[in-house]
């Protein structure tokens, strides 16, 4: 079933000044429930314009934006249903924490909803588990945790309104390699958990190539392709051509086809290209 | 927020934008002042059109100079009520209890509307066709003849750089954190006055950490690019007065002894 849904979604920027500019230029697109979306794009592509739309922060130009079949834009309270059913988590989301404790933090967005103390302790504590956040961590405040540690107490905050989409803005930039794989695998354990729809913009191919079941490509405005992780990498030059990259595991194998050997060239994994490359030496190819 | 504009710069090459900060630092302050000099709608109308001459002149769409006035709207209708009540001379045009119109009231509160809105647009073109550095520079210069001051001089403007320079990154900071926060389901436009104050407690607090471990970064910036003040320190870019600033001047004081003419020769308002 779709879960988002845009049609002919147009956005301007600065309207009537000398700095308009076409953010988002009539992008059709339709979610199944339950996808792991990666949105890949060079910067200034309008990712982040077009995530904003989706809970209802940027009202189109032109065009509409359905959530659960539903144009968010149709009345007050469509819009407000919007908010709750799609958890936007922005980029370097530590830097609005503000409360005295993580608890009260990751909290504030369940009592916005207007839930009993008792259900907005339970999504607390849900949310802190899928996070990794230690219930010690919960009682201090937000600002004497490390970069990582609140920076999973803002995606807490998110996951306990438990949306029925959950769209992070580059959850893992700024973190060391350890921080970014524990933010990914969470990121996965929850969807896998709740069955929701999970998007991530990201500007690391190789966590799309292993996390994403859609990959979503902007370029200039507008999304050029929308296909699963093999067939949008198999497509590398098209990709180049957008200043966008393929995994490095990709690039070997495009490299080896270049050179005569019979390879496939959608590998995007390391397991699947040890894979290809034993069946390759089964074959009599000298590796 | 995105709706202020003023103190907005908006680049550009036109004429008015190629003059020295200096000059326009200068002329902008004495057509200030002869906005107050001007006595009758005669002088006050040489002032407006003098103003769209600047106007048509620096290019900038109608749209903008008037979404400048937009925010002191309130200021501008409240001075002209109290100057329609207030004023009792001149012919009555209408009388209700003890609220009296005269027409000499409404000349003047025409005039205050007329030379409220000439005084914000004039300043407002100041700051649009001149980016943020170039006017702290130029005040920094105008300055300079107080030697003996002459560290607080550099001080102080390079403090207004700052805080200039600074006010687009706190607009852009502040919505920001609002859509985070938004997104978090927080309601900022509804309720009383008293609960949207509190509502904007997630945003501020944010706001002002931010804020300080900016202000942290960029001394340590500046530290690590040897910064030390106004001592021996010189500019990269030097200030030339040109023959546009010489016209300008002189367009100005034309202006000026026309508003001085006008105002000896007609005694009343209108």
């Amino acid at each position: 079933m779709s879960i988002l849904k845009t049609d002919n979604l147009t956005y301007k920027y600065g309207v009537g000044t000398p700095f308009e500019v076409t953010a988002l230029d009539s992008v059709n697109l339709d979610i199944e429930e339950g996808e792991l979306v990666a949105v890949i794009g060079h910067t200034g592509s309008g990712k982040s314009t077009l995530i904003q739309h989706f809970n209802g922060l940027l009202k189109p130009t032109s065009g509409k934006v359905y959530v659960d079949g539903q144009d968010i834009w149709e009345s007050k309270a469509s819009l407000k249903a919007a908010r709750f059913k799609v958890g936007l988590c922005f980029q370097y989301p530590e830097y609005q924490l503000f409360e005295e404790t993580a608890f009260k933090d990751i909290a504030f967005g369940p009592k916005n909803m207007g839930l009993s103390d008792a259900e907005v302790k339970e999504r607390v504590l849900k949310a802190a588990e899928y996070t990794g956040v230690t219930s010690e961590m919960l009682e201090k405040s937000p600002f004497d945790l490390s970069g990582g540690e609140k920076r999973r107490v803002a995606i807490a905050g998110v996951m306990a309104m438990e949306p029925k989409i959950l769209i992070l803005d580059e959850p893992t930039s700024g973190l060391d390699p350890k921080g970014r794989d524990q933010i990914l695998h969470l990121i996965r354990n929850y969807k896998n958990e709740t069955g929701s729809t999970v998007m991530i913009v990201s500007h690391s191919m190789e966590d799309v190539a292993r996390y994403a079941t859609k990959v979503l490509v902007i370029n200039k405005s507008q999304v050029v392709s929308y296909d699963t992780p093999p067939m949008t990498f198999s497509k590398a030059e098209e990709l180049s051509g957008y200043g966008l990259d393929v995994p490095e595991i990709t690039k070997v194998f495009l490299e080896l086809k270049k050179r005569g050997l019979p390879v496939r060239t959608d590998v995007y994994t390391l397991e699947f290209g040890m894979n290809e490359l034993k069946k390759l030496r089964e074959e009599g190819f000298k590796l | 927020m995105s709706n202020i504009t003023i103190g907005q710069f908006f680049p550009g090459n036109s004429v008015i934008h190629r003059m020295d900060p200096r000059m326009k630092l200068v002329l902008t302050f004495i057509y200030i002042i002869l906005i107050f000099v001007c006595k009758n709608f005669f002088a006050l109308g040489v002032m407006v059109l003098s103003l769209i001459v600047v106007i048509l002149l620096s290019k900038i769409p109608m749209k903008i100079i008037f979404k400048s006035v937009k925010p002191i709207m309130i200021i501008i209708a409240f001075t002209a009520v109290l100057n329609i009540f207030y004023i009792d001379d001149g012919d009555i045009l209408f009388q209700w209890a003890f609220l009296k119109v005269t027409t000499t009231g409404v000349y003047t509160a025409i005039f205050m509307i007329v030379r409220i809105t000439a005084l914000v647009i004039a300043s407002s073109m100041l700051t649009y066709t001149t980016s943020p550095t170039l006017i702290t520079d130029g005040i920094e210069r105008l300055l300079s003849p107080l030697k003996f001051m002459k560290n607080s001089v550099h001080t102080i403007a390079m403090m207004m750089t700052i805080a200039l320079r600074f006010i687009p990154t706190l607009v852009d900071e502040f919505e920001k954190i609002t859509n985070a926060q938004k997104a978090r389901g927080a309601d900022l436009e509804t309720g009383t006055l008293v609960e949207r104050a509190k509502a904007l407690i997630p945003v501020l607090v944010p706001l002002f950490i931010t804020s300080f471990r900016r202000a942290y970064e960029l001394a340590f910036a500046m530290e690590c690019r040897c910064y030390h003040g106004a001592e021996g320190r010189t500019r990269m870019k030097i200030m030339k007065y040109t023959k546009l600033d010489a016209v300008a001047a002189l367009f100005i004081f034309i202006v000026g002894g026309g508003v001085i003419a006008l105002n000896i020769f007609f005694e009343h308002l209108i």
